[in-house]
């Protein structure tokens, strides 16, 4: 019996692929799973250094694939735990380097040791988008409340849906102020565009860049607001019963002095 | 209310994303068919072609829409020419290939835009 393997991607890029992949990633560790991270984003590598591992890597995956080294020597073990490991993606190859095969292949093998698989997708849907699926049997769906990510998100969930069955949607960088002001779309007016279940809406959070910075992803920053978004989805993924918030209560200054002066 | 909503109220602006849904369902309704506007284009003579064998439409004004659902529906509206010549009025006639929402759109249909007759 074997581990999950759940694909992350969007379609656009930009959207918060990596990040999500890396936090999610954290936050299953941090429950107590086996989780290993793939970076199929072969030639833009970007997963070890949001992950803050980008000094540890040896080996790649286009070497596992290519048989240069065995998987366990490319992984990369977290420093913060050691029940998570990464799968760096090669920063010299093309998406073309590896097969959908094999990458079921490799997907495969390392579901035998870990409870969780989580493949970072690279943008579009050409090659690297088919390699990332090849392996999995879930998929989450990131999108922004912006109109060009959800038209790509729409696309990415009509292919999904032909070869993996219903993927899941995050909602990345919901802006509360932004919604208020009915200057962007809403949880219900994107649910209602692309008709796919929820998995969790997380803020726009400044935090979110500075965990960057650190290499250090925001679910381990307890306090922000984001961080606690990803740790609800974790549970979600879990099959723990969390209920998602509404956004609201959390305005920038000029709606908290609005609040002041208009008392409500 | 929210500051926003009050700003909104005080200058009688609206906000945008209404416009963004809206803009969105539409293009949606084309790319998960996978037209072009050539091929509507070729989809919209065929059908004129085959309904006017049968019946006289008025082929200026005949409409396809896509209906939000999944799958996707077209709902085709091809107005009828009467039959007695002399008659100015144009009666639409309506071609539903909808799974479920056939219904909903034969009421929506019964008030055509119509033409201005003098």
């Amino acid at each position: 019996m074997g581990g999950r393997a759940i694909v992350i991607t969007s379609g656009k890029g930009g959207v918060g692929k990596t990040t999500t992949t890396a936090n999610i990633g954290l936050g299953l560790a941090r429950h107590d799973q086996k989780v290993a991270l793939v970076d199929a984003d072969i030639g833009l590598r970007n997963l070890d250094i949001i992950m803050g591992l980008e000094n540890r890597i040896v080996y790649h995956l286009v070497d596992v694939v290519r048989g240069r080294c065995q998987v366990r020597q490319a992984l990369v073990k977290d420093k913060r735990f050691p029940q998570l490991a990464m799968l760096p993606a090669s920063q010299v190859d093309q998406k073309e380097a590896i097969t959908p095969d094999e990458m079921k292949a490799l997907i495969g093998q390392l579901k035998e040791d870990f409870d969780f698989v989580l493949i970072d997708c690279p943008a579009g849907i050409e090659q690297g988008f088919r390699n990332a699926v090849a392996g999995a049997e879930e998929a989450i769906v990131i999108t922004t409340p912006d109109v060009s990510p959800v038209r790509d998100a729409d696309r990415v969930i009509g292919l999904l849906q032909s070869s993996l069955g219903e993927p899941q949607l995050i909602i990345n960088r919901m802006s509360t102020d932004m919604v208020k002001r009915g200057d962007m779309l809403n949880q219900q007016d994107v649910l209602d565009i692309l008709a796919v279940r929820l998995l969790g809406i997380v803020p726009e959070d400044e935090e979110v860049v500075v965990a960057g910075n650190r290499g250090s992803p925001v679910v381990l920053n307890e306090q922000s607001r984001s961080g606690k978004a990803f740790d609800r989805i974790v549970r979600r993924i879990l099959g723990e019963d969390v209920p998602i918030p509404e956004l609201n209560g959390h305005g920038g200054i000029m709606h908290r002095l609005g609040k002041l002066f208009f008392r409500r | 209310m929210s500051w926003g909503g009050i700003v909104q109220r005080f200058f009688g602006t609206k906000g945008s994303k209404d416009e963004a849904k809206g803009r969105l369902q539409i293009v949606l309704a084309y790319d998960r068919l996978g037209l072009s506007a050539d091929q509507m284009e070729a989809l919209r003579k065929d059908i004129m072609e085959t309904i006017s064998r049968h019946v006289a439409i008025d082929t200026d004004r005949v409409k396809i829409d896509f209906l939000q659902q999944h799958p996707a529906a077209v709902m085709i509206e091809a107005p009828v020419r009467p039959r007695r010549s002399g008659a100015e009025e144009v009666k639409p006639a309506k071609e539903s290939k909808s799974e479920t929402k056939r219904e909903e759109k034969q009421e929506a249909a019964d008030m055509p835009p119509h033409a201005t007759n003098g």
